[in-house]
């Protein structure tokens, strides 16, 4: 009924808000890893139309781009390195040998430093941008996975799967100083905007945790699908990928209840909110698609089609202003 | 000298899957083969639709498990002297004739993958006859890095690809003999 009515008020400006909606949308574009097809999709968000396709090799899973948007850093697990892509130019500019096998990958607010995460090792490397070449390593817990760095880059999330927990990680220091322990195998790890909470997907129990990043602790956890991801968040909500359902699973940040099931293509994996956190982006490994879901309405608005095997793991969209 | 270090490696890779069956390598692969069968869609899903019966498939001697089709059910695949596959039933439906299980227990030996989960789907093919779908995802046998040749993501691909050939095939001629 209330919704009925609210409808009802929208109707006139409806057109309004949908031309605005389109016009912030189009400052955006996902830069998605196909893992199998060796390459990085570049695909306009406001079109929904793919608009450049580069090769990367080495099987590219983790994919970082920086807040600026000048690049998007990538890694390739099969050939132990980071490449750096112009992301406006759509070009390859660099690479960086890291060894090992890089997979989560983030980058701080300014730029300046990127951080791998070492699937084999239980350490993250950490690429100085500027020079392109790892200058240091932080010991974290066992197979490393998901990397976020908070809002005000002093804290370096790492989601280490086979300890099942998070690893706090001071970045002027480059120390651990908090484990937090959570769900069985933590793959994906989400910071929101404040800085105060992150989200891990926890592959091993079905679920999410919610931690406290100031006191370093487990706060709640959230049944999901099977096989969850990674986490997205925007309207408050909380959105993640439920790989063996092709499912995404919505609660709220607030009471951390389940809202919905979202049904999405098969295998979904990398998931992020658009910046003015109207849109939540998903990869679906198998289906070979995007699925673009509506944030407020809880449903899909659009699919994409991209290369062969896309994951998106990590901050895959980039703002062109 | 290489084909020791090789074996070596199988052994140290069965023992790490054997302890972690978590760990696995960088790179999930996929593989869909399907098959049209001269038969109505029902007749078909009446040979694969039993999640406790996989003699469907050549090589399978036995198949033992709990709770039939319900989501969460077992089974045990035995295939030859010590040779089982341990499966479990996720997804359950008769209404789309489709159903998704996972292997939670494998020797590398017997199917060179870790972290593997397949769907069976049945649907409809021109003339009548019967689409039958099979899509698995899975990662390589070793989950380290730089693996042997023989648990690499290339063999794992193959040995998936080749059962499901061989699997729709003989359940093709199954069905159209009438046996």
């Amino acid at each position: 009924m209330l919704k009925l009515r609210a409808m009802r008020v929208l109707a006139l400006p409806l057109t309004l808000l949908l031309g605005l909606g389109l016009g912030a949308a189009r400052a955006e574009e996902a830069f998605v890893t196909n893992q199998l097809s060796d390459d990085l999709s570049v695909v306009d968000l406001a079109t929904s139309k793919p608009v450049a396709t580069i090769a990367i090799g080495g099987k590219p899973a983790g994919v970082a781009v920086t807040a600026d948007g000048r690049f998007a850093y990538v890694t390739s697990p099969d050939a132990k390195a980071v490449t750096v892509v112009d992301a406006a130019a759509r070009k390859v500019v660099g690479r960086v040998e890291v060894g090992g096998g890089p997979l989560g990958i983030a980058v701080a607010p300014d730029g300046a430093t990127v951080y791998v995460a070492d699937w084999y090792a239980a350490a993250v490397r950490v690429i100085d941008a500027r020079e392109r070449r790892v200058t240091a390593s932080i010991a974290v817990g066992a197979s490393p996975s998901g990397l976020a760095v908070t809002p005000d880059g002093r804290l370096l999330l790492s989601a280490d799967r086979d300890d099942d927990s998070v690893s706090i990680i001071d970045t002027a220091s480059r120390e651990r100083r908090g484990i937090v322990k959570v769900g069985t195998r933590p793959f994906g790890v989400t910071i929101d905007a404040e800085g105060k909470r992150a989200y891990t997907a926890n592959v091993g129990s079905n679920d999410v945790s919610v931690i406290d990043i100031a006191t370093a602790r487990e706060t709640g956890r959230v049944h999901v699908g099977l096989r969850p991801y990674a986490v997205a968040l925007a309207q408050g909500r909380g959105f993640v990928t439920d790989q063996y359902d092709g499912t995404v699973s919505v609660f709220d940040l607030a009471t951390l209840q389940p809202l919905k099931r979202i049904t999405v293509g098969d295998y979904p994996e990398g998931i992020e909110a658009t910046a003015d956190g109207k849109r939540v982006v998903v990869a679906n490994w198998e289906s070979n698609t995007l699925t673009l879901i509506d944030a407020a309405e809880l449903k899909v608005v659009g699919e994409i089609k991209v290369g062969d095997g896309p994951r998106a793991f990590g901050a895959f969209l980039r703002r062109t202003e | 000298m290489r084909r020791t270090i090789a074996k070596a490696a199988v052994v140290v890779a069965a023992l790490a899957v054997l302890g972690a069956a978590w760990a696995h390598g960088p790179t999930r692969q996929k593989v869909r083969e399907s098959i049209e069968i001269d038969a109505p869609q029902a007749k078909v899903w009446a040979v694969i639709g039993n999640f406790q019966d996989m003699n469907w498939l050549a090589g399978v001697t036995k198949t033992e498990g709990e709770k039939g089709n319900e989501i969460g059910a077992t089974r045990r695949l035995t295939l030859g002297p010590g040779a089982t596959v341990d499966e479990e039933l996720y997804k359950y439906e008769p209404d789309m004739m489709s159903y998704s299980y996972r292997i939670t227990a494998v020797d590398v030996k017997v199917l060179p993958v870790t972290n593997y989960s397949s769907t069976l789907t049945v649907s409809p093919a021109p003339d009548g006859k019967t689409k039958l779908e099979w899509a698995g995802a899975f990662y390589r046998g070793f989950p380290n890095n730089d693996p042997p040749p023989e648990l690499s993501d290339e063999a794992a691909v193959k040995a998936v690809s080749g059962l499901y050939r061989a699997g729709l095939e003989g359940l093709k001629k199954k069905i159209e003999s009438g046996s």
